[in-house]
């Protein structure tokens, strides 16, 4: 039975991100064999599966950390640049969350912050400090300005990582299992961080596990495995209703049950 | 048996020149190592080939040899390479160099290549080219943990340059041996000569150790 | 500016010889100052008291004096103290030993002190006596721990060796400078003497890395 397709509730804005048979190999293995993609201007797109299935892979194609064997991809109507200057200015555009923070240990956490306005952007210290302040304000850490990232909790250096990538005035946030190195007790407060940005209409690009928060938070969730989107719908079709006998699978392996 | 220390004191004018060349020569080599070894390493990380392959033949041939051969090498082979009449002072500075640049090269490229690669990646995930990542953020890390290989390099560098007395560069081995051999002095000049390295030596070996501690890295 | 290397060919058995004595100093240096070495570190870690500045002092020296300094004391020097008169390999191989024991010591001292704490307790729990964890437990890991850097000082050893040519050893350097000086072409020895040292060391580190590589996972805890 073919599944009724939902209407796509932001589908009207503009096509920030496009995949299109996108293909990826290591080697022998393929990590992506042709995903077929879109997301929409104000969009929280979630991408589930199980591990292995590509979705890290699939945001690292995104903003070139990988390239691509196949396919192609499509960020704001341009098809996504191969060499490294084009790469590079594509990639102010976008803003990446990685599962291990990645925040510069030499540096403050201001100093994280500010980094990408003041050596890509080429802004003062003066005013990457003001953006950097405004951005720790923002994901709830004004007061740890000057502390070094070994001095903060997991959850807190992830939401420096999140006001660093913010930074840059991105058109779309991705987001690589940002809370699976968490501790559950931080989790929140970075799942808190997130919300508020899709609350303020952010493109967002997601690959999690927690379903609950794609379930809530989510517009659209596109579910993986062995390198294929299996499915992919509103949150609602796919945690209450789902189609495919994989997602099925995959949902109660998790012990979802709704 | 009698000893004569008075030998060391009369002759000490000698032995304080032949340390002061010691310094010297450890200075001076450390000093053309230092960016040397840093620019074989940049050309081992990123050069394309053929240069890669050179730089790594060349760190691992002179890693993989005896100092005290390239010094009697450079000897008889650099005078007639480069055609010039090298003074043993510049003969051993030459093979030294050449043996710590290699070292050096090789502490710096494993410096780099220990900063994680997602540290890169989050640097280029901002939009920096990959100069400005390495310079901005994988450098600043990696001199932490290159700082201590370094000071162990320069101890190893300061007891080498005694390599050298074999082609007569008067450094404070070849000073000492010489006073034995004037003298007669032995036991006393050689155990002098050990005492002296001893004097020099203890101390940078303690401010290695303290570097170390500083420096630890812990992950 | 040509070559002839003739002349190697001419006094193989020389530099065969050589290399024969190369390869047994450093064979023999390298396990006695392993076995000192590790005497030291253990009375070290687990000694008397008092003995341990005393250790800490022999090993913070051989940091500090040259190899070539303790070998000319070891063959000049040591025979006016103790009125024994010795070969050439004797000195050098006392001298050898004295040198690479002192940093033998500190490799093992690092393998054992890297095992983690939690190790010995564990087998505390178990009922097991200090001396029994000690050889059952701790040293089994932290002699996998020590091989990469026991590797290099391998390499190390073999290198040395070269200088034990000062005091006239006929290892293969010495054999190459008396060749070298007979035949007047220093260049075609040297660069003899520079592959064949090179094809010597070379395989011994990367053959430590390779064996590392395969028990690494033993020392894993």
């Amino acid at each position: 039975m073919t599944p009724i397709q939902p209407p796509r509730t932001k589908a009207a804005g503009a096509k920030i991100v496009r995949y299109n048979g996108v293909v990826k190999r290591y080697g022998d293995f393929t990590a992506l064999d042709g995903v077929t993609l879109e997301v929409h201007a104000g969009e929280v797109v979630c991408l589930i599966g199980p591990s292995g299935s590509g979705k890290s892979t699939l945001l690292r194609c995104t903003n070139g950390l990988e390239s691509l064997d196949g396919g192609d991809i499509e960020f704001e109507g341009a098809r996504l640049a191969r060499d490294e200057r084009g790469l590079r200015v594509m990639r102010q555009r976008m803003g990446m969350v990685f599962q291990s923070f990645e925040l510069f240990p030499h540096l403050t956490a201001r100093q994280n912050v500010a980094e990408g306005p003041r050596t890509v952007l080429g802004m003062t210290a003066v005013e990457a400090n003001r953006r950097a302040n405004a951005l720790l304000d923002k994901v709830g850490l004004a007061d740890k300005g000057d502390s070094y990232p070994s001095a903060l909790s997991g959850g807190q250096q992830q939401r420096v990582a999140i006001a660093r990538a913010l930074a840059m005035n991105p058109d779309v946030m991705l987001f690589d299992e940002p809370t699976s190195a968490l501790d559950p007790e931080t989790i929140g407060e970075v799942l808190g961080v997130m919300k508020k940005l899709a609350d303020e209409g952010m493109t967002m690009v997601v690959v999690t596990h927690e379903m609950s928060f794609a379930r809530r938070v989510g517009d659209w969730v596109a579910v993986f495995d062995a390198g294929r989107v299996v499915e992919q719908g509103p949150p609602a079709q796919i945690f209450d209703a789902p189609a495919t006998e994989r997602t099925r699978d995959f949902l109660s392996h998790l012990g979802w049950s709704g | 048996m009698t000893l004569d220390w008075a030998v060391v004191w009369q002759h000490r004018d000698a032995l304080v020149a032949g340390a002061r060349t010691t310094v010297l020569l450890a200075v001076a080599t450390m000093a053309i190592a230092l960016p040397c070894g840093a620019i074989v390493a940049v050309l081992r990380l990123y050069a394309g080939e053929p240069v890669r392959t050179l730089a790594t033949a060349y760190v691992e041939f002179f890693r993989n040899l005896p100092l005290i051969l390239v010094v009697y090498w450079a000897f008889y082979v650099l005078p007639i390479l480069t055609g010039l009449g090298l003074s043993p002072f510049a003969t051993g500075l030459a093979a030294l160099a050449l043996n710590v640049t290699a070292y050096n090269a090789e502490t710096f490229r494993a410096g780099i290549n220990s900063i994680r690669r997602g540290q890169t990646e989050a640097a280029m995930a901002l939009g920096m080219s990959r100069v400005q990542a390495l310079r901005r953020i994988v450098i600043p890390q990696a001199l932490r943990r290159i700082l201590p290989v370094l000071a162990s390099t320069w101890v190893s560098l300061f007891k080498d340059t005694s390599l050298v007395s074999v082609i007569a560069v008067t450094e404070l081995a070849y000073v000492s041996m010489q006073i034995r051999a004037q003298t007669f002095r032995v036991l006393e000049m050689l155990t002098a000569m050990a005492v002296i390295y001893w004097f020099l030596g203890y101390p940078q070996a303690k401010l290695v150790d303290w570097i170390q501690r500083r420096y630890a890295v812990t992950e | 500016m040509d070559f002839d290397f003739a002349v190697i060919a001419d006094h193989a058995h020389f530099l065969a010889y050589g290399v024969g004595v190369t390869l047994a100093l450093s064979a023999l240096s390298g396990l006695t100052s392993l076995v000192t070495g590790f005497v030291v570190a253990l009375l070290r870690l687990y000694g008397p008291r008092w003995l341990r500045p005393a250790v800490i002092l022999y090993i913070d020296s051989m940091r500090a004096i040259p190899v070539l300094v303790v070998l000319v004391w070891a063959f000049f020097a040591l025979p006016i103290v103790t009125g024994l008169t010795m070969p050439p390999f004797a000195a050098a191989l006392i001298g050898l030993t004295i040198h690479l024991a002192a940093y033998a010591a500190e490799i093992v001292r690092a393998g054992i002190e890297s095992v983690r704490p939690g190790q010995t307790r564990a087998a505390l729990a178990l009922g097991m006596s200090r001396q029994q964890i000690l050889r059952r437990i701790i040293l089994p890991q932290a002699i996998v721990r020590m091989l990469p850097a026991l590797g290099s000082l391998l390499s190390i050893t073999i290198k040395d060796t070269a200088i034990a040519s000062v005091i006239a050893v006929p290892e293969l350097m010495r054999q190459s400078e008396t060749v070298a000086g007979q035949s007047f072409q220093p260049i075609e020895v040297y660069t003899f003497a520079m592959l064949v040292y090179f094809l010597l060391l070379f395989p011994v580190t990367r053959g430590v890395d390779l064996f590392y590589r395969r028990v690494a996972h033993l020392g894993r805890s």
